[in-house]
């Protein structure tokens, strides 16, 4: 890669490009991330006691998240959500992805694009909270189903885990139909046609054909979207009850709540794990390689 | 198996635009047909319409006499070879092969045995195991081949396959294209540009321009007795002269081409005098003598000489200002003798009647680089 970038730019501005790449990472993401996980080691201290007697390494913080039921109740719930929602989304999204790299005219496809992406341009929170008010007791969804008599009590949308599932999804779905997308319009028509014209019907063609091929794509729409949702605070906070809470909730809690960051630290350094070792997975599932995701 | 094709007045349009003029078409069981036409002429569209990927607008298609209209694609006795080939890259020889057989339920054994069947057909035995992408041009062609008739198609269509292949071996694959059509009986639709394809694979070839079927016809005849301006272009080099019937004597008749001798061909349709009309000599026709031959009743200047190794090209622009071209034989070279036409010299020449073909009408609306206009311009 030096290399290239050196051929190309030349080796001044080659150095610029990599040390504000180096810095950045070092700066922003490396450094921050280090004293977070050096914080989840020590215990929370008074200003004045820190590098003292009892500043000590421990894993004491670790220790109580996996002694406290309720904790470790949230994380494994968290994870589960978080598969549901991924799920969901690319249940939502594969059709739409489809749909718009292989049957729509480039018109349509522009216009649903632009559709998809419109909304977007409106501030997650707000988009969750419009979400909030259609699901109100007495919000227009419940209005419309009684209207249209297919309920005869309103129903508490937001009361469990419908909210928290509907939000995300509908949050994260562009993260998922763009990959998607990408790696289905890519794929030559003619090996749809070619399966077809064998005898296929649509399932299978889907199965043998279309979906092998965007293997990569499904793996990174799944990898953002599991990331975005096991680390989304706004969707649950709003669209969740107090029995749908997130984990994320409670490292939000230690922080500002309780005011123990060095306990906040072990619970976030818990979900950053989680999330590599969910994207190790994904990756081995798919057979893909970092290469492939990054394309 | 019973692999008769039948287009009843069939039609294309995608909105405002005629793909397919109306149609009818009775293509024989186990029968080599091709379309040839230039691009865009709606050969593909109609390729489509047999196979299931487009209903027709209007008319029906049946093979076999059984009615397809409303059958899809996955459910119609036709398999297609695609430009491209579309074999899927991530299987490998094998599961290619085998797709077809394994949707229908096939189990693992006879499928496998049906795939080497296959494979010694198409020459590749024992490369059953290899990814495709490790194939060559030539040896995708033919497991493309392959996995078409391994679902033991009644018809199998053919879109421009050799297409991407080199000369010698796109001449390599028509001979074999052919054979393996002989020996499996089954009915092959061809589509292609190449009339040199066309002519030497085909039973029978139909001549398409413009969402019409200009002439369906042997490849013999097609060359021999084009029907439409059109197709004496397109099939083969001609030189045209417009012009007006001055004779007819039994099938021949005297053209005024506006040159200084009258021109005499073979007419294919009865014309009096009067009729606008169009005389056609093909290139291999003309006789090309030393200006002082005054037997040859032509004269001309040659403008440019083409080297094409069996033969010579000449382009003599006559007296009157219009250009033919004409292919003399090589013998003089080889023989050792050197040309006596070089560029810039006069000539004369001439073509025999019994070989120049008139059609009734002058035809201005299909110029194609095949095909020289000589509108006398005196």
């Amino acid at each position: 890669m030096w290399r290239q970038l050196h051929n190309r730019f030349g080796l001044p501005l080659t150095m610029a490009i990599v040390s504000l790449m180096g810095i950045w990472l070092i700066v922003m993401v490396l450094l921050p991330q280090w004293q977070m996980i050096d914080y989840s080691f020590h215990p929370a201290l008074l200003p004045a006691e820190r590098g003292g007697a009892k500043d000590v390494w421990s894993l004491t913080n670790y220790a109580t998240f996996f002694r406290n039921e309720i904790h470790l109740a949230i994380f494994f719930k968290t994870i589960w959500s978080s598969v549901l929602v991924t799920t969901l989304t690319l249940i939502v999204s594969y059709p739409l992805a489809y749909y718009l790299a292989k049957v729509a005219t480039p018109g349509q496809a522009a216009l649903c694009l632009l559709l998809l992406i419109i909304p977007f341009w409106i501030n997650e929170i707000l988009r969750t909270f419009a979400w909030y008010i259609i699901f109100a007791f007495r919000g227009p969804l419940n209005e419309v189903l009684l209207a249209v008599g297919l309920i005869d009590r309103p129903i508490r949308f937001l009361n469990g885990d419908t909210g928290v599932l509907v939000g995300m999804v509908y949050a994260y779905i562009l993260f998922m139909v763009f990959p998607l997308y990408n790696a289905i319009e890519s794929l030559d028509t003619n090996q749809i046609r070619a399966a077809r014209d064998l005898g296929a019907g649509w399932g299978r063609t889907h199965r043998r054909i279309v979906i092998p091929h965007a293997k990569p794509g499904i793996a990174t729409g799944c990898i953002m979207t599991f990331m975005l949702a096991a680390g989304s605070y706004a969707v649950p906070a709003l669209l969740g009850s107090p029995g749908s809470r997130w984990f994320t909730q409670i490292i939000y809690n230690w922080f500002f709540e309780g005011g123990d960051w060095n306990q906040g630290a072990a619970y976030a350094f818990l979900l950053l794990v989680l999330c590599i070792v969910f994207v190790t997975i994904i990756m081995r599932i798919f057979k893909v390689g970092l290469g492939d995701i990054a394309k | 198996m019973d692999g008769r094709v039948t287009l009843n007045q069939v039609a294309m349009r995608f909105g405002d635009f005629t793909a397919i003029q109306p149609t009818s078409l009775e293509i024989a069981s186990g029968e080599f047909f091709s379309f040839l036409g230039p691009s865009g002429c709606g050969k593909t569209t109609l390729l489509n319409m047999i196979s299931g990927f487009l209903t027709p607008s209007e008319g029906s298609v049946a093979i076999g006499g059984v009615d397809m209209t409303r059958v899809p694609v996955n459910r119609r006795p036709t398999a297609m070879i695609f430009q491209n080939l579309a074999l899927f890259p991530l299987m490998s020889v094998y599961r290619n092969i085998e797709f077809g057989l394994e949707v229908r339920g096939i189990d693992r054994r006879k499928r496998r045995e049906r795939a080497d069947e296959l494979l010694d057909l198409v020459a590749l035995g024992g490369s059953g195991d290899k990814p495709v992408a490790e194939l060559s041009g030539g040896q995708k062609q033919r497991i493309a081949i392959a996995r078409a008739l391994a679902v033991e198609p009644r018809v199998l269509l053919l879109d421009e396959p050799l297409s991407a292949l080199d000369l010698k071996l796109r001449q390599h694959m028509r001979t074999e294209l052919k054979a393996i059509q002989r020996k499996t009986g089954i009915t092959f639709i061809y589509i292609t540009h190449d009339q040199g394809e066309a002519l030497t694979m085909s039973d029978r070839v139909a001549v398409m321009c413009d969402g019409c079927i200009q002439q369906v016809a042997d490849p013999m005849t097609l060359y021999r007795q084009p029907r439409t301006d059109f197709v004496a272009g397109f099939v083969g080099e001609n030189n045209r002269f417009p012009g007006r019937v001055t004779a007819v004597d039994g099938g021949m008749v005297t053209l005024d081409a506006g040159l200084p001798a009258p021109l005499r061909g073979s007419a294919a349709s009865p014309l009096v005098p009067g009729d606008e009309a169009t005389l056609y000599v093909r290139p291999e026709q003309w006789r090309v003598g030393s200006a002082s031959d005054s037997s040859l009743p032509f004269s001309g200047v040659i403008q440019a000489e083409h080297f094409e190794g069996a033969w010579l090209t000449l382009e003599i622009a006559l007296e009157q200002g219009a250009t033919i071209r004409a292919h003399l034989p090589q013998a003089l070279e080889s023989a050792g003798v050197e040309s006596p036409f070089k560029v810039g010299s006069a000539c004369r020449l001439d073509y025999s009647p019994r070989g120049a073909l008139v059609l009734p009408g002058v035809e201005r609306g299909h110029s194609n680089e095949e095909s020289v206009d000589v509108a006398a311009t005196a």
